[in-house]
């Protein structure tokens, strides 16, 4: 629920931002001439004075909120609602796309070549090192399809945020939540499936467990049902958003410096600009991490309920 | 002094809290692991992925107190 107003907070800064200072010059130079006691009328004055010709265009957290949240997509003149729909649509096209031709590549024969090759050691990979020792054998195989598809959506998705004009639809609490809700469903039908409902929330109590404890355990093992994927969901929402945002600042230091003096914008052009591509390099590992992470955890979790009390 | 700054300087504070606790965190993790992998390194793959795990875990909690000091900071 918190997440919720988080994301609402998110959404909802864009609008109040043009109402912030516009540099740290007009905000002295209003707390010299008037300390009004009411802070909601001074954001407007201290716009006022200086250069507020151009409201929410060089002021940073305009910039930032506006690299990072959901905006419509232009192109030409099209104007389509959302990008993040748009690249979380590409995102799955993708995803299918390759997999349809790494399928192809096996027909007329048992030995997979180009795609179905590269494609051969991932889904191997999930299956052998992921799903089969946390799940557990057998189980392991069952979710190894649901678990490739996490896998190469989420890579796909923040791989693609990192080229030019694009944006990274994982970047987006709504569908980090959907990804988490299926993680949820898929938690809770591991242990259904295999235990029956009154077997499934009766495994959630260790076997062994004093009777006094049962008041305490009980709600905590209700709530950790819940705070599993609420975690997952936050954690790749947070990856994605914070590589982006941190990229954005470092790019914004130059035109910050720009606004003291033209030397300074110069000078810090090339640092701006390692330091971004470094952050930027980090983020293909990034990519590929959160992927792994979501997977394993989303493994750990499943096999939490299809094996209990271990 | 107006409420904005205190939110900005409670947002740089925050920002920096953050990160000690995360480095402290982690830099504790890897410690700990290094030393598993150099005195078993038959077991560097199985220390390597569950020390990725616990830092992701660690890295997710120090994003929910990251996502507050930017909300404080941009509000």
């Amino acid at each position: 629920m918190s997440a919720l107003l988080l994301a609402l907070l998110l959404q909802a800064a864009p609008a109040h931002a043009p109402e912030a200072v516009p540099g740290p010059a007009a905000g002295t130079t209003q707390a010299a001439e008037a300390p009004a006691p009411h802070a909601p009328a001074d954001a407007p004055a201290a716009g006022a004075p200086g250069h507020g010709a151009e409201p929410g265009h060089g002021d940073p957290s305009t910039v930032i909120m506006h690299h990072v949240t959901d905006v419509p997509l232009k192109i030409g003149p099209v104007v389509l609602p959302s990008k993040h729909l748009v690249f979380f649509l590409l995102a799955m096209a993708l995803v299918i796309a390759l997999v349809q031709v790494a399928v192809r590549s096996y027909r007329g024969g048992n030995i997979p070549r180009g795609m179905g090759a590269a494609l051969e050691g991932l889904v191997l990979f999930i299956r052998d090192e992921i799903a089969e020792p946390n799940i557990g054998h057998g189980d392991g195989r069952k979710f190894t399809p649901l678990l490739c598809s996490f896998f190469s959506f989420i890579l796909v998705a923040a791989l693609l945020g990192l080229m030019p004009f694009a944006a990274t639809s994982t970047g987006n609490l709504a569908v980090t939540m959907g990804l988490a809700l299926v993680s949820f469903a898929a938690q809770q039908y591991a242990g259904i499936s295999k235990y029956g409902i009154a077997g499934h929330f009766h495994n959630l109590i260790p076997p062994g467990l004093p009777v006094w404890l049962l008041p305490i355990m009980i709600p905590v093992e209700i709530l950790s049902m819940f705070t599993k994927p609420f975690a997952l969901m936050i954690r790749l929402f947070a990856n994605m958003l914070a590589g982006h945002m941190v990229i954005t600042t470092l790019l914004l230091l130059i035109s910050l410096m720009g606004q003291i003096s033209w030397l300074g914008g110069v000078a810090m052009a090339p640092v701006s600009i390692l330091l971004s591509l470094f952050i930027m390099l980090l983020e293909v590992l990034v990519a590929f991490i959160q992927a792994y992470i979501f997977t394993l955890l989303s493994a750990i979790f499943i096999g939490m309920y299809a094996h209990p009390a271990h | 002094m107006n409420p904005q700054a205190f939110a900005y300087i409670a947002a740089g504070l925050g920002a920096g809290l953050t990160i000690i606790g995360g480095a402290a965190g982690i830099g504790r993790l890897a410690a700990a692991a290094m030393e598993g992998i150099a005195r078993q390194p038959n077991a560097a793959g199985d220390i390597r992925g569950a020390m990725i795990v616990a830092a992701g875990l660690i890295e997710g909690v120090t994003f929910f107190a990251l996502i507050v000091t930017i909300l404080l900071a941009i509000k």
